[in-house]
This record gives structure tokens, sequence and C-alpha cells, in this order.
């Protein structure tokens, strides 16, 4: 009841020891998608770690996140980095995209977005992603994902119950493994570049691309 | 069939009062809405949405639940679970915008505190309509032409609510001091449990008879800050270092001392002392939290830029405003009542109303409405440093 306290200054921190480290690895091999002078926009950023990636590549990226204390250490790590002249932080949620003009990115990236998403958030967000995007311009995804196979659902069930009660603990957020990500990416009429999953099969790297005329 | 399980979920639910328990996000119907219907929104909180929709029987509308995080609506909305972005996000999302032709959504008048009614109309074009505080009004709210009663405005703490707290309290200690008593002294586990559901009971029962000598302006929040849900007074640890001295002075004439026995008795001292110091005036709807600071705060009225709007009436829930009158602005005949939930500052839109904090700090309506109210009374640290900050 009075438990209110939200937890940005230990998400870094948690999300890290629950995946692993992998996520590290992760995020590097889709921000090496990234070019310099490309203009990108991150969905979901927290405390900036594609946003950030991006930005020391050399692209103009915009993160937008509902947390504002998240962007408040996002900004501070811009800062550190030296990146603050290509990046710009925005407190916005997915809903809010309809402010974003037509065809305006040439990269859309999401780090462990969708996974907080409902699932009315994650169809209207890829639209309007599919809009947003130049023709030719790339998505990228790195989130939690729902194993194909009942084996490994079973055991990623049987694990995710202590993992999502330290996570919930820690951060204070649940998330969802998302369902039929790249079906749905498809379905909003991306073509799937490569799909790369985990061995647990729960974490997905995802690349799109929305397609030229 | 569908009694039952009603029932049976509010017993459960209410038994984990303490804990976030969310439902599904989206879009309900309820009856046979057309393009006219009003449209109602809350969060989503379990109970909440059931006691909703089951208030909103025979009502032909649509609910959305947004998201958060399976906190309740004053709650979340207080702390930063029920934002603008859940609210925004439903109201985009769903497709109800191609099912209405108006836009009109009637918000629980709790969410006031965390939800900006200029915001959603300027980000969404969707009006909010403030709706009673609680859901068995809502019958007669919609009966009244939308129209809110000053009654359907006000929180009050009637005999079931403070059942439902007693209950919300002694389970989940029950379930911890079992556990440990099996363990340690199954012999006293049931007249254990027997105290520490009685204890609460009486406590919540009996609140009317001792109000009057609650003091929500004692000084000091101390190391009840960090006790989360314990507000201890100095009274309660009084009487518990004299139990433990009567059970060392009793065990050494009587020649009986041992460490269980001291440890056994400790214990369940201890226990009834937690339960005695829970954070009372916290769990009632009337009074702040004994653990937040901001409990020192005052409202103060900037009659220069009041145009008497009478926001601050509508979500004020405990009727603290009076809006018109002869020089035609708010006045605030009931300030005493105050339970600085802010929610009159957040609506504003003339940025009239301020808090201002024991020592003369002021919380102007900018940082109210960025930070919300949590455990660690960042409200009051952000006001201190509000100056260096860059977004």
């Amino acid at each position: 009841m009075k438990v209110l306290e939200s937890a940005p200054d230990r998400y870094d921190a948690g999300i890290r020891i629950l995946t692993f480290g992998r996520l590290d690895k992760s995020y590097d091999r889709l921000a090496s998608h990234i070019k310099s002078g490309h203009k990108a926009l991150d969905i979901g950023c927290g405390t900036g770690a594609l946003t950030l990636r991006a930005a020391q590549k050399g692209a103009n990226v915009k993160g937008i996140d509902v947390n504002l204390r998240m962007l408040e250490i996002a900004q501070k790590r811009a800062h550190e980095m030296h990146v603050t002249q290509n990046v710009e932080f925005c407190e916005m949620g997915v809903a809010e995209l309809d402010a974003e003009e037509s065809e305006n990115y040439d990269i859309v990236m999401s780090g462990l977005c969708f996974s907080e998403l409902t699932g009315y958030e994650v169809i209207y967000t890829l639209n309007e992603i599919k809009r947003i995007l130049k023709p030719g311009g790339i998505l990228l995804i790195a989130d939690e994902v729902r194993p194909g196979r009942l084996s490994k659902r079973m055991f990623n069930r049987l694990i995710w119950l202590p993992l999502g009660i330290i996570t919930y603990i820690l951060t204070q957020t649940v998330t969802h493994a998302v369902e039929n990500l790249p079906e749905m990416t498809e379905k909003a009429g991306f073509l799937i570049e490569s799909v790369r999953l985990n061995r647990m099969g729960n974490f997905i790297e995802l690349i799109g691309t929305k397609p030229g005329e | 069939m569908n009694r039952f399980n009603y029932v049976a979920v509010n017993i459960i639910e209410t038994l984990l009062r303490v804990i976030p328990i969310p439902c599904k996000v989206g879009m309900l119907t309820i009856g046979r809405p057309d393009r006219g219907s009003p449209v109602f929104l809350t969060c989503n909180y379990h109970l909440t949405v059931r006691r909703v929709k089951r208030a909103l029987k025979g009502i032909d509308c649509y609910l959305l639940v947004a998201n958060s995080n399976g906190h309740n609506v004053w709650c979340g909305a207080t702390g930063g679970h029920f934002t603008n972005h859940d609210v925004i996000s439903v109201l985009r999302t769903t497709g109800i915008e191609r099912l209405v032709d108006h836009r009109k959504v009637i918000l629980p008048q709790l969410a006031a505190t965390g939800i900006e009614a200029e915001h959603i109309r300027k980000r969404t074009g969707w009006k909010v309509i403030w709706g009673p505080v609680y859901a068995k009004d809502i019958q007669a709210f919609v009966e009244n032409t939308f129209q809110k009663t000053v009654k359907m405005r006000g929180v009050t703490f009637p005999l079931a609510s403070r059942i439902e707290m007693a209950i919300m309290w002694a389970f989940p200690f029950s379930i911890i001091a079992s556990l440990i008593t099996i363990c340690v002294w199954p012999e006293v586990l049931l007249p254990l449990n027997g105290f520490i559901w009685a204890l609460p009971f009486l406590i919540f029962v009996f609140f009317p008879l001792y109000v009057r000598r609650l003091n929500p302006k004692k000084k000091g929040v101390g190391f009840s800050r960090y006790t989360v849900v314990f507000d201890f007074g100095r009274t309660p640890l009084i009487l518990w270092g004299l139990s433990m001295s009567f059970l060392l002075g009793f065990s050494a004439i009587t020649n009986s001392f041992t460490w269980p026995l001291i440890l056994r008795w400790g214990f369940i001292f201890l226990v009834i002392i937690l339960i005695v110091s829970l954070d009372l005036m916290g769990s009632t709807p009337i009074y702040k939290s004994g653990l937040h600071g901001d409990r020192f705060l005052k409202i103060v009225l900037d009659e220069r830029k009041c145009r008497a709007a009478g926001f601050c009436e509508q979500v004020c829930p405990r009727n603290c405003y009076e809006v018109g009158g002869s020089r035609h602005i708010a006045t605030m005949p009931g300030a005493e009542k105050c339970v600085q939930c802010g929610a009159c500052i957040v609506q504003c839109p003339f940025d009239a109303l301020y808090f201002i904090g024991p020592d003369g700090e002021i919380l102007p309506p900018a940082t109210v409405r960025r930070f919300k109210l949590n455990l660690l009374g960042k409200r009051l640290k952000a006001a201190e440093k509000n100056a260096g900050l860059s977004l």
C-alpha cells in the first residue's frame, strides 16, 4: 500500500544482475547497425543504455521514456560521456508517438520496453514505428519473449518465479515476456532481417526493416 | 456462482490488501453502449476493477482499465504508478476513439493527485470529468447528470473500511509470526494468532473513540521514516523496554532465567509492540501517514492568481474548499482537515495553490506535479535541490 518508492537508482544494477550480463552484449550487437549521421529514436530508453551507444557512434538520438527519474540518470550519463550535443531525452510514452513526424527516422530501437507494455500498446507502437521510420529504415529490438517450445516454456516459468520476485523487489516493475513478437512485427508491415534467440529461447534480438518504395 | 466468485475475490484480496494485484489493461464493454455512452476509466488493481464493474451494472458504458501496476487509484496516482502516460495510453491504444463520438472521460476523483486533466486534454483532446470518490456513488452520479454532491467528494472511514484495514494488517502479520512461532515455540501458535487478529480489530473498530486524541502534527518522523509500515511512537518503545526489564527481573527473582525463555517472550512482546506501532494514521484516508514529513506541509492560496475555477473544490477529498462567495475566489474553511494529497495544487489551471513547508520552504505546483509522493519523502528533498535540474 505505501510501498510506493519507484527505484530508478537501482534499476541498472538490478537489470544487469538479472540478465547475467547478456544485455550489454545484445545492445552492442544491435548498436553495430547504427552509423554516424543516422537519426535514431530509442523507445523506452530508461537510463540510456541504447541511446548512449548510438550517440557514441555519432548518430543523432532521441530517447523517450515515461520515467522522469530514469531520464535524469540518462541525461547525467550523457553528460559524463560528452555526447550531450547529439542526444535529446524526452518524457513521453509510446501512446504519444503520434507527435512524431512521419518518415523521420533511420533507426528506431527499443531495449526491454515491449515487455513492459500492454498488448494494445505493443500493436499500437509497432504501427507507429512503421509510420515514423523512413522507407528502408531499421527497427532494432532486444527483449524478453515467451519461448516457443513447451519444454522451454515450462523451464522458463520455473526459473522466472524467483527472478520475477527479485526484479520486483529491485525495480518494482514486472515484465511480461512478449508473445509472438516476430509475427506481430511482420504483421505491422516490417520485413524481418534477422532474429536471434538465446539458448533459453526467452530473449530475442530482432532486426527488421521498413520496406522501401 | 458469480456472486460467490465476487465474494471470494473480495475476501482473498482483502487478506492480501498490502500487495498490489494487477489485472488486464484495456477496454471493457458494460451493457450495450452506443456512440454517446459514457466512458469511465480506472486503475488496474484487480479488486478495484471488480468493484467498479459491479457498480456500473445497468449503465450502458465503456470502462477503460489503465495500467497502474496493480496499485489502487489513490496510492497509484499519488505514488507515481498511475500517471498521465497510462491514461493517455488507454485512450489512444484501445480504440475507444473510434467507438464514441464525444471526448469526455470520467476518472475517479482520487486519481487527481497524479493525473493532470489539463495535460490529458492538451495531448489527446479528451476532457477529464472527476467522478465520485467511491464506486458505490457512480449510479447516483450518473442520475445526477454527472454532477457530484458534496458527499460524493469526501473520503470516509466507516466501520466496513476499518475492518478491511484491520484484516489487511492482521493477515500478513499472522502469517509471518506463525512461520517463526512454529519453529521456535509451537505451543503458543494459537493464542498468539488470536492476539494478532484481535489487536488490529480493537484498534480499528474503536477508532472513533480515540480519534480526537490522534495528533497528526506530532513533531519529527525520526527513524520511523525508514520502517516502511511502522510509525514508532515513544510510548510503545518505552513499554517494550519496561516489559523486557520486567521479564528479566521476574526471571532473575524466580531463578528461572534461561535464554530460550527470554528470547521467546521477547519475540511475543516485539510482535505486540509492532502491531501497536502500525502506521495507524496512514491506514486511514482522513489523515496523512505518520511516516511522511509531508504532513507538515500547508496549502497556500495565491489570491491574485485565483479565478474561482473550482477545480480544487471538485478534487479535494476532504472538502476543504469553498469557491465563489462575494469575493469570487476559493477559500479554505476546512483547511485543518487537509491530508496534503496535493490534488488541488496539481489540478489548478492558474497555479494559484502551492505547498509551504514547516521551515518556510516553498513547493511550487511544478514540483508537486513532477515529484510524486513516496516513502522516502523525495518530494520534500526535491524542493530543496530544485534549483539544479537540467531536464
